[in-house]
């Protein structure tokens, strides 16, 4: 059959949808990067690279774009290594499998602002269930004021959003599991591979699908971050915590539309680097399969 | 390690790992039953007393029965949005393709990455006189989660074979009938993966309505459960039982759908 009799014009709802609500805003925005747009004033002004020369002499920036890339790379190692782990203890046949795959899940299904607040009053300095946790088996030492506390803080927000999102890995993983031929594991054994020599050579590789659709997904998701971070502490201690998203939150807040775009248009910049070679790399492996 | 570690040692592994999931929801859960000093603690007891009273507070803010409706309307009308626009799209990308429909595949793979320009979004809206309606929103969720939508049916709409085109069209069936009478039906499983996701993404969401909904009464109840922890948050007894009522039905949806859910994340995502 002619591929040209399929009509065309059966994509243009979504393209306009995207067109104007997805696309015209970017490109909008990246005009509104170049003016002094401002709540507050009358006019909007073109100012060329104003607002870029002044967040790159802002050390707020420099803080906000370092802890979006160790939140991104934290996030996107150990989701991966929890969601792994998980999914290669549920692929086993236990007892409590179902409940137990349907629990890790729950908390994806959850809104990140009510797991914030939930966490909040987790991690509380004094009454808080992890402290009370390392107080009642002698680890004293552990108890830390997990959110105030500038050394300990994004790594807290690290851990709760693995918290929320390693089930999502796992599920991905147990997919790419159910793909690999038992078989091949039978004979690897027979042949006298070891768990871990198997794992190695014929599960791993096997995976790799399920690896890219992780990889891609946690880091282009973890660069977004915003609700658990704005709950749990506003990008604070200090600075200490700030990415990309409560800093623009907070130059919305001020007024500096204009401003904040620019921010917006840097994080555009860093998914786009570090997303497109990725998918890119996605893209060229599905056509060799 | 050199031999697998019993089936029973990796089940009580996996349900201490459990136990992390559930006490959060544990602690959250009794400390909604807890008056005003008692729950401040946070602690995992049960209440002294049972402060059934702190849901009844709950429900009597009208706003969160508004909150609710506000999210399933949203939720419901972004669900047939993104499944229409999207299936449709599709179909003619995957069966037409060609230079601009490969193109337009790949200006969707690539929203699937870059993140929302959100500050331009609202003076967007601001132009076009919508600013703060529901037909803004949905818009902006359609928008949003087209891309993903997208990708997931034309990968899927691959292993539908041609041949029942050409059947169908043999028959004196139209383009329209064939996508509504057969293709359709046979991508319905991927459809419900569409919905679901759209469904947790739109009623789960701050970010949006946070900047682009500012007239109250158009709340979803995630902004809600803002509002009220900044208003309530010396009393952590509601706040809780507030989360309690807005996670519910949440929870209760994902019980009953989650083998589709899970299903449909293994058939779309290494698929794709």
């Amino acid at each position: 059959m002619e591929k040209s009799k399929y009509p065309l014009y059966f994509s243009f709802p979504a393209i306009i949808v995207f067109l104007v609500f997805f696309i015209t805003p970017t490109v909008i925005g990246f005009y509104y990067s170049f003016t002094d747009w401002n709540i507050n004033a009358s006019s909007i002004k073109f100012n060329g690279l104003d607002n870029y020369k002044e967040l790159f002499n802002e050390p707020r920036l420099k803080q906000a774009f370092t802890n979006t890339l160790i939140f991104a790379a934290a996030v996107t190692v150990l989701q991966n290594v929890a969601g792994l782990g998980l999914a290669l203890i549920l692929n086993e046949k236990l007892k409590l499998r179902n409940l137990l795959r349907m629990i890790f899940f729950m908390p994806y299904v959850i809104a990140p602002l009510v797991i914030g607040y939930i966490f909040r009053a987790i991690y509380h300095p004094e009454h808080g269930i992890v402290n009370k946790f390392f107080d009642t088996i002698g680890l004293d030492f552990m108890m830390q004021d997990w959110l105030n506390d500038p050394k300990f803080a994004l790594f807290t927000i690290i851990i709760t959003d693995i918290w929320r999102v390693a089930g999502f890995s796992m599920v991905v993983y147990l997919a790419g599991l159910q793909f690999i031929p038992k078989d091949l594991i039978e004979s690897a054994s027979i042949d006298g591979a070891h768990y871990w020599t198997r794992f190695k050579h014929v599960v791993f590789p096997l995976l790799a699908p399920a690896f890219t659709v992780n990889i891609l997904l946690a880091m282009i998701g973890s660069m977004k971050v915003f609700e658990i971070v704005m709950v749990l502490t506003e990008g604070g201690p200090g600075y200490t915590t700030e990415v990309f998203y409560t800093y623009i939150r907070n130059t919305f807040s001020s007024g500096e539309m204009g401003y904040a775009t620019a921010i917006n248009m840097l994080l555009f910049a860093l998914v786009t680097l570090v997303g497109v070679p990725v998918l890119m790399a996605m893209k060229k492996r599905e056509v060799e399969m | 390690m050199r031999k697998k570690l019993s089936p029973f040692a990796l089940e009580i592994l996996a349900i201490a790992l459990a136990l992390l999931i559930l006490i959060p929801f544990f602690m959250i859960f009794v400390n909604s039953f807890k008056g005003i000093r008692e729950s401040a603690l946070f602690g995992l007891s049960l209440p002294s007393t049972w402060e059934f009273s702190n849901y009844k507070d709950v429900f009597k803010q009208d706003n969160i029965l508004r909150g609710f409706k506000n999210s399933f309307l949203l939720s419901a009308l972004v669900v047939v949005c993104v499944n229409l626009f999207a299936s449709m799209a599709a179909f003619v990308i995957q069966r037409r393709g060609g230079k601009f429909l490969n193109g337009v595949y790949m200006a969707f793979i690539m929203g699937l990455i870059v993140p929302v320009s959100i500050i331009p979004t609202i003076r967007l809206m601001d132009v076009l006189h919508i600013k703060g309606t529901y037909f803004s929103i949905v818009m902006y969720y359609t928008a949003v989660l087209l891309p993903f939508a997208v990708f997931l049916l034309v990968g899927f709409i691959k292993s539908v074979p041609r041949e029942l085109d050409e059947a169908a069209i043999l028959e004196g069936c139209g383009y329209f009938r064939l996508y509504l009478k057969i293709i359709l039906p046979l991508i319905s499983t991927v459809l419900v993966t569409v919905s679901i996701v759209v469904i947790v993404s739109v009623w789960n969401d701050f970010f949006g309505p946070f900047y682009l909904v500012t007239d109250s009464t158009k709340w979803t109840i995630v902004l809600q459960v803002f509002n009220f922890v900044t208003l309530y948050s010396t009393n952590w007894g509601i706040v809780f039982a507030f989360m309690i009522v807005v996670i519910t039905p949440v929870l209760i949806i994902y019980l009953f759908l989650q083998r589709y859910i899970i299903d449909g994340l293994t058939a779309g995502s290494v698929k794709g």
